[in-house]
């Protein structure tokens, strides 16, 4: 052991590698939290940080959603302002689930026929809620949604720029029993969100100050970071990476489990099994990255291989729209979490992905059927232009 | 865009979230290796949460300058036993005791891990910012609040107990006489002597 500082370098933990972005889940988080105070001396109202584009939104967008009627939780209805809304839950029918096998080859299957071009820009535009926990009266604690659309424009080429734009819709009471606890509290047109101080939620509560209305739409333009990564998927790819990755299901297993370290797609901190690493890389390719179809079909087959997917049945997506819903339970900070992909069965395209609370962790005040976080996806597609 | 009125973000925000995103692993990094991972995430909290208040302040490049508020918050926060304990557990974890053979520079670098947990707080902080951190010692001197010289000096020890340490099988000093000295040593610079500077250039 001669050169010891040597050996220390190369002894460094895969865990304290700062070279893996940060989960979604945790940046928004401490991001709130920090900015929760106003910045310097010029007070303002903390705003909730936008998700940065290199991150797709496995990490944290997630959202969550209802619960399954499958696994025997209570769907949570829309609070107060009737069903179409966005961050409504999902509700499954009660009819008999297909099982996830044939809900995923059926998708892969409406894909394989499908073709794409590419243009100038890849747009997405998504709808995303995350819930949060409001101070009612008295002692009263309550659940809403904040609501956040988000535009995304990444460039097909080298050495543009990554165009974002975002929007703050508004924040409402998750539940009808939310909605109540709203209007005991008088129906404050400003609330204050509580954020948890960090993010394995023990402890205390930071205030944030929202209003309920709609935000005003913030712009962004950043250049990509190394001229040429637009995605995160493991690793920093670039536009051309994943327009090559292959459309046969066991060799895109293949290639997206070389990046994969044991820990979470994002943070290099949390551990993760192999399963649900698939489950948010194939969910990731089918709601948000400029992937061709075929590859996308080879996402749902792959994850059509996995035991660890199971079926939810037809249910409605946070914007009201009706698909096949496949997910898959992890245990979590937050307690037990199930994570769901919406599917349309008609043209085999993602809808919506969701994270629903289903037993919360005995430190989590939110109830069971919590929808953590849901992201439904609006339009995602080449494009030949993006706003300047 | 339909939307009326599209607005830049504030620039405080913006540098903010763009120094979170640039830092805060590293932030997050140079704290679990110090006090454990749970310890970690409310530092890195609590890291960001003064950078923002204080955003005015925070210099460019501003890592130095994270990484000294977050040893300010270790320091102040939490208790040297408490960092202590947190830290030997996490190395532990992340270096466990080999068992069956393994390949010679696998167990080097278990050991040394292992060999972390042993030396005093302060020989470690220098080597977590060095090695695992990658910093410059200027860059390393700027966080700890001591010149590029000292630090240089306090590597030089750092690395030698650590590689005694090492070689001495990497049982943790046990006992609150070592987590008191290593908690007696932190944070105060150190004078750099002659005669170690020139043993180091040797």
């Amino acid at each position: 052991m001669n050169d010891v500082l040597r050996t220390l370098r190369e002894a460094r933990p895969a865990e304290l590698n700062p070279d893996v972005p940060v989960g979604d889940e945790v940046r928004r988080a401490e991001l709130a939290r920090a900015m929760a105070a106003p910045a310097g001396s010029g007070a303002r109202e903390a705003r909730v940080p936008r998700r940065s584009r290199l991150r797709p939104m496995w990490g944290l967008g997630l959202a969550g959603a209802v619960a399954a009627a499958s696994v025997g939780v209570v769907a949570v209805t829309s609070g107060g302002d009737g069903g179409k809304a966005p961050g409504r839950g999902i509700q499954a029918a009660p009819e008999r689930p297909m099982d996830s096998r044939t809900i995923l080859l059926a998708a892969a299957e409406k894909l394989d026929g499908a073709t794409e071009t590419t243009g100038a820009y890849w747009h997405k535009s998504t709808v995303g809620t995350s819930s949060w926990l409001v101070q009612g009266q008295g002692k009263e604690r309550y659940t809403v949604l904040l609501m956040e659309k988000s535009d995304e424009w990444a460039p097909g080429r080298p050495g543009g720029k990554m165009i974002g734009s975002q929007q703050r819709l508004g924040v409402k009471p998750a539940t009808k029993a939310d909605a109540a606890a709203y209007a005991r509290a008088g129906s404050p047109k400003s609330l204050s969100l509580q954020v948890p101080i960090q993010p394995r939620g023990k402890g205390t509560y930071k205030a944030m100050k929202v209003s309920t209305g709609p935000g005003r739409v913030e712009t962004s333009s950043t250049p990509l970071v190394g001229g040429d990564k637009v995605y995160w998927l493991g690793r920093n790819v670039t536009m051309k990476q994943l327009q090559s990755l292959p459309a046969d299901p066991a060799r895109l297993k293949k290639e997206v489990m070389r990046w994969y370290g044991g820990h979470d797609t994002e943070a290099s901190s949390v551990p993760m099994k192999a399963d649900a690493w698939l489950f948010r890389v194939a969910g990731s390719l089918v709601t948000e990255l400029p992937v061709q179809p075929k590859v996308r079909a080879a996402a749902f087959r792959m994850l059509a291989g996995l035991k660890t997917v199971d079926s939810v049945g037809k249910v409605t997506d946070p914007q009201g729209r009706t698909g096949d819903a496949i997910g898959m339970t992890e245990k979590d900070p937050n307690g037990v979490v199930r994570h769901l992909l919406v599917i349309d069965p008609a043209t085999g395209k993602a809808l919506a992905d969701e994270r629903v609370l289903l037993t919360p962790a005995a430190n989590d005040p939110r109830a069971a059927g919590t929808v953590l976080s849901s992201s439904s996806v609006m339009t995602m597609e080449w494009t030949d232009s993006a706003p300047k | 865009m339909a939307d009326p009125a599209p607005r830049e973000r504030a620039p405080d925000e913006r540098r903010f979230t763009a120094m979170y995103d640039d830092c805060r692993q590293r932030v997050w990094a140079y704290a679990a290796a110090r006090a454990g991972r749970q310890i970690a995430d409310e530092v890195v909290s609590e890291t960001f949460a003064v950078a923002w208040r204080r955003i005015a302040d925070v210099p460019d490049p501003p890592l130095p300058w994270l990484l000294g508020v977050a040893r300010n918050v270790l320091r102040d926060g939490y208790r040297a036993e408490a960092r202590r304990e947190a830290c030997t557990a996490e190395l532990a974890r992340w270096a466990p005791r080999p068992s069956g053979d393994i390949a010679e520079d696998v167990a080097e670098r278990l050991a040394v891990v292992r060999a972390m947990a042993a030396i005093p707080e302060a020989d470690r902080e220098i080597l977590i910012l060095v090695a695992w951190q990658g910093l410059s010692p200027r860059e390393a001197a700027r966080v700890v609040g001591c010149s590029p010289a000292a630090l240089r000096v306090r590597l030089h020890r750092a690395r030698k107990r650590l590689l005694r340490a090492a070689d001495a099988g990497a049982e943790p000093a046990a006992g609150p006489a070592a987590g008191q000295a290593a908690a007696d040593a932190g944070g105060r610079p150190v004078r750099p002597q002659m005669g170690i500077v020139s043993e180091e250039r040797a």
